[in-house]
């Protein structure tokens, strides 16, 4: 319909009040036109390519994915745009909070007219703006969120009705519980480590670990002796502590995406805690957490996307790893690595490009189906890893597919180690190994 | 009284002489033949309607009559404007809700509650459990009396056994009331969903026009029905309570009768609140219902606008969104804006205690003359 | 059973000591202006920031300072924040109390927007004494033993203080009825001047060593000061006897529900203790009955 007169609001975007002339009389004039361009707002314009990006920016993570953004976009617009339109980043703070991210996400598509949404953090803001968002058919190209609830609501339970809601990593927690097993098998293997703790966040993204890791890692022949789901307010881990050292577990595997551990890590190197911590700590993914946490994250583990640009898991990896430091120089904000959502929303920015060029059309609302289609036929190398996605009668539909090795071990699981001195390096799966896994110096 | 607070005391009566008066004087002369001119028609609001909600002066009622088309009309200039209006404007209207219910206990008698968002959370919390745990889900007809039922329920559990204390103490309970809330939803998060509560609540609408009416008439009527009880005997009792609750026993009048009148309506009011929050985002989390800064915005909201009228804390939920959500953010990013936001509205509280809106009210009402 | 018993004696003392700390602070500002003064959370908040900034190069590259030094001026620096709180805003309005309350809540709130703004929401550890000690059995860091050691000699201190000095002596009038202190010639505004300075100064001591058990976080005031809250009221308004006493109630209260009933229930039975005692005592321990004017 009357697109000409979004792009008049849209262009105009820097002199926010004012509005053409012409515009206001006309819509003054006639109520009902005023009334239904309210109706339709949320077409993408002809003029320009605009992708929204929603994070919480007061996180590393939420500042990493949306340089990440801003870079892929400066590259693309250096390459010549997608589709001849020059590419814009318009960016959102979601913050930690559902109401929230749901206020920017429709600010986004009403005010902005958005033709891409990428991002999002935390899982349960995923979960809530998704029906908005599935409503008024933006592609939205999930980057940070691991719940396979994002899918199994949405694409898989409706797919007509969701289809333009996409994942392009991480690969859900339901794989990432069953890559956590293979890791132990390598553990086992090379520390005789058989004995496990099993710690989450109580929150939607943890569910598949709590119901499977415990179950997957038992199947393999270990023994789980501590499970337990922290409230994500937690700011005491002295009982925590307690009770594992009762347990006395080999390695326990914590899944910490809102609790931030410094004080379990302090405590850990303070008593010496004979037992490893593995698994996943986003806030040990920030570069400079080594140091935050006074250095005693040495030896922790976590997985992340992109295993923070430690190894080349595709020929593009180290690449756009030199190419965001130096986009990021002297920025004080931003951290001094993409962080895993970083890689991931820099593939999500390159690989709709690929889709839309494929299809022919970046306007989702004449032929959503024949972007959806391009998406699905994709088979992008990515800088975190090969990407393609789950087609419509598939467990997860419209989810990154997870890469698979030649024992049927999930691979793009990357995990990284923290190591004294403040080193990182990727410690599995073994093809993109720089260094083996170390025990704690006070182990052994 | 110390010596700088006299101070600014003059500083204010300065300003009031030399800045307010004349200029108010002047606006007086502009305003007057308009207020003449709609008499008439403040006579006959009057006639017929000023027993229930109070007499008006035509600048008044022009006042009104102006506020009230534009609400109505928001889908037909919102698109104007750069900006999410047709969503912050619903929110406005939902936490003018929650901000009248405030003030009809708080603001009316005096006792203060630091707790608030304990009611609309029940009502909130009440929705989103009757979704999960039924199957299939009782329909809108069902679940919004009986979430409203059960924060008039609570209201009357917190109200019952405080009314003996007062002062401080009575806020302190409401205080901890809210506290406690939040405290179980961590605690129990099988059951309250912790953390990250429940994304289950069906909205009622994605569609932004149809939505904003669906916050707007609730609104309305809700005001509406607060302004009949404030004008009301009710309403004197309540406000006498306020100044002297001893000379209301005096009178032969029970207050415990009329508080707990006050409790019950203010809670119905929450609920009511509660309920629309709940299916316009379909989301139910601590952070959205429960945590102690909702309860704070809303007093700040009620107080800005000002504290035992109807309209003033109406006017200060949509001046107070408006500037969070559309207005601050023209200048001001992430943390920044809130930082203003704070920052004005303690302004406000320094240099116009009684309200902003209150103050507009009467200065709009002196117009004419035949008022204060 | 006996080691557990120990051990939650031990660390229930160690958190307890912190807790007084912060609700004398509360207290005091309670007591002698009738002012509930929510941006005591804030101070906690920012004795752990300032630490960090003057101790650690990881905000400002150029400063790192010994912490012997910087121990000290965090404390003086959030005393005259207190103060300058007093002075610049509540002093106009604290003859309405909900409006002061509410403007000390907003001032909470604006300081953690800024924390947040400024700092981000990654916690930022640092080390006031590094360390750790095993005190039969239960293994205690050094941080916590000296929080305890230096919140006793304060709240000695500050006994001895407001027992045996003039100037100690006026406050303790002051809150015990400001127009008879007025009538013997205490002069309130240095009084209340001096309260804010002594409550900002404990509030950062306790935020020093809280951040130096876990980190500084935007957020971390809040849970310290509800508890604070609790004890003053379970202690009684104004009462600094009733402050100790109750912090080590609600402390090891608080130890227990941990160790007994999990993290997640911490808190909601300190509520619950506090809503007993306000329907019961509703002047709490030693409190005294609160004259509408």
């Amino acid at each position: 319909m009357d697109n000409d007169d979004n792009n008049t609001l849209r262009s105009d975007r820097t002199g926010k009040i004012s509005v053409g002339r012409r515009r206001f009389i006309g819509a003054a004039g006639v109520g009902a036109v005023a009334t239904t361009v309210a109706g339709c707002i949320g077409g993408g314009g002809d003029e320009g390519f605009t992708v929204g990006h929603l994070a919480p920016l007061e996180n590393t993570q939420g500042i990493g994915s949306e340089r990440s953004a801003e870079l892929a976009a400066e590259e693309i617009n250096e390459e010549g745009g997608i589709r001849d339109e020059d590419v814009e980043i318009v960016s959102a703070n979601t913050r930690s909070d559902p109401s929230t991210a749901q206020d920017e996400a429709s600010r986004l598509i009403n005010q902005e007219n958005v033709d891409l949404l990428v991002g999002t953090f935390s899982s349960e803001v995923s979960l809530n703006i998704m029906d908005m968002i599935a409503e008024n058919n933006v592609p939205y190209i999930v980057t940070g969120s691991a719940s396979p609830a994002i899918i199994e609501n949405s694409t898989g339970s409706d797919y007509e009705a969701n289809k333009n809601i996409f994942r392009s990593g991480p690969i859900n927690s339901y794989f990432q519980a069953e890559a956590m097993g293979g890791y132990a098998d390598y553990l086992s293997d090379r520390h005789g480590w058989n004995t496990f703790a099993y710690l989450a966040d109580d929150a939607a993204w943890t569910d598949p670990f709590t119901n499977n890791l415990p179950g997957e890692l038992e199947s393999r022949g270990y023994d789980v002796v501590y499970e337990s789901e922290l409230s994500t307010g937690i700011d005491d881990f002295s009982t925590v502590m307690n009770d594992l050292e009762s347990e006395d577990p080999d390695a326990v595997f914590r899944f910490f995406a809102h609790i931030i551990a410094t004080d379990m890590l302090a405590s850990w190197h303070q008593r010496q805690a004979e037992f490893g911590i593995e698994g996943i700590h986003v806030a040990s993914m920030t570069p400079d957490f080594y140091e935050l946490s006074q250095e005693t994250a040495t030896f922790e583990t976590t997985s992340q996307s992109g295993a923070a640009g430690t190894t080349d898991i595709t020929d593009k990896t180290l690449d756009f790893v030199d190419a965001y430091q130096s986009f990021t120089e002297g920025d004080d904000d931003a951290p001094d690595l993409p962080m895993y959502m970083g890689f991931n929303t820099y593939d999500a920015v390159y690989l709709y490009r690929e889709a839309v060029e494929e299809a022919g059309t970046a306007d989702y609302e004449s032929d959503l189906d024949g972007i959806v289609d391009a998406m699905l036929g994709l088979e992008y190398t990515g800088t975190a890893g090969e990407i393609s996605f789950y087609g419509e009668g598939d467990d997860y539909p419209h989810d990154v597919q997870e890469e698979r090795g030649e024992n049927d071990e999930i691979t793009n699981f990357p995990i990284t180690q923290w190591r004294p001195g403040g080193d990182l390096e990727c410690v599995y799966p073994e093809q993109y190994r720089t260094a083996d896994h170390v025990q704690p110096e006070w182990m052994g | 009284m110390s010596e700088r607070v006299r101070r600014i005391g003059r500083l204010r009566s300065t300003v009031r002489q030399t800045i307010l008066l004349p200029s108010g004087r002047a606006a007086a002369r502009v305003l007057s033949p308009i207020d003449r001119a709609l008499r008439p028609g403040a006579n006959l609001f009057n006639r017929f309607l000023g027993s229930y909600v109070g007499e008006v002066t035509g600048l008044q009622l022009g006042l009104l009559v102006a506020a009230l088309v534009a609400l109505a009309t928001v889908p037909m200039w919102a698109p104007l404007f750069v900006g999410n209006y047709m969503r912050t404007l619903a929110v406005a209207c939902i936490w003018a809700v929650f901000a009248m219910g405030w003030d009809i206990q708080s603001g009316y008698t005096g006792y203060i509650s630091f707790g608030h968002s304990a009611l609309s959370a029940t009502a909130g919390y009440t929705t989103a459990l009757l979704a999960v745990n039924l199957s299939p889900v009782p329909s809108f007809w069902v679940t919004i009396p009986v979430s409203i039922l059960a924060a008039l329920v609570l209201g009357l559990l917190i109200g019952l056994p405080s009314l003996r204390l007062s002062g401080p103490y009575f806020s302190l309970v409401t205080f901890v009331a809210v506290l406690l809330f939040y405290r179980l939803t961590i605690g129990f998060s099988e059951t309250l969903g912790g953390e990250n509560g429940f994304q289950a609540v069906e909205v009622f609408t994605w569609d932004f026009t149809e939505r904003y009416y669906l916050m707007l008439v609730p609104m309305l009527l809700v005001a509406a029905a607060l302004t009949v009880v404030a004008r009301s005997n009710v309403g004197t009792v309540l406000v006498a309570i306020r100044e002297n609750e001893r000379a209301v026993s005096a009178a032969g009048l029970d207050p415990t009768k009329f508080k707990l009148w006050s409790f019950a309506l203010s809670s119905i009011t929450m609920g009511i609140g509660g309920v629309l929050l709940a299916h316009f985002g379909g989301n139910v989390d601590p952070a959205t219902f429960v945590v102690v800064d909702r309860s704070i915005e809303m007093i700040a909201m009620a107080v800005i606008g000002g504290m035992s009228s109807v309209l003033g804390p109406i006017g200060g939920a949509f001046l107070f969104v408006l500037l969070r959500d559309e207005i601050l953010r023209l200048w001001f990013g992430h943390s920044t804006r809130w930082v203003m936001l704070w920052l004005l509205v303690l302004l406000v509280l320094v240099f116009a205690r009684n309200g902003l809106f209150r103050w507009i009210w009467h200065a709009v009402g002196a117009v004419g003359g035949d008022r204060e | 059973m006996l080691d557990s018993l120990l051990s939650i004696l031990i660390t229930g003392a160690m958190i307890s000591a912190l807790y007084a700390l912060i609700a004398i602070g509360f207290t005091m500002i309670f007591g002698v202006g009738g002012v509930l003064n929510l941006a005591h959370g804030a101070l906690i908040m920012a004795g752990a920031y300032v630490f960090v900034i003057l101790n650690r190069d990881v905000i400002w590259e150029s400063v790192a300072l010994p912490r012997l030094l910087v121990f000290p001026l965090a404390v003086g620096a959030i005393g005259l924040a207190s103060y300058g709180l007093y002075a610049g805003l509540v002093r106009y309005i604290e003859d309405d109390p909900v409006i002061t309350f509410l403007a000390t809540v907003v001032v909470a709130t604006m300081t953690t927007e800024i924390a947040l703004g400024i700092f981000g929401d990654q916690p930022y550890a640092y080390t006031v004494v590094r360390g750790q000690a095993s005190i039969a059995g239960t293994s205690v860091s050094y941080n916590d033993l000296a929080g305890f050691a230096l919140s006793w000699i304060a709240i000695g201190l500050l006994w001895y203080y407001i027992t045996q000095t003039d100037g100690g002596r006026s406050i303790l009038a002051a809150s015990m009825s400001e127009r008879g202190a007025q009538l013997t010639g205490v002069d309130l505004h240095s009084v209340r001047t001096r309260t804010w300075l002594i409550a900002g100064g404990l509030a950062g001591l306790a935020g020093i060593f809280l951040g130096g058990d876990q980190a500084a976080t935007p957020l971390m005031w809040l849970n310290p000061l509800a508890l604070a809250f609790i004890i003053v009221v379970i202690g009684g308004i104004g009462s600094i006897k009733g402050s100790i006493v109750a912090a080590y109630l609600i402390g090891y209260t608080e130890t227990l529900t941990v160790s007994m009933l999990g993290q997640s229930f911490r808190g909601i039975l300190s509520l619950v203790i506090l809503l007993v005692v306000l329907f019961l005592l509703p002047q709490g321990l030693y409190g005294r009955e609160y004259v509408h004017e």
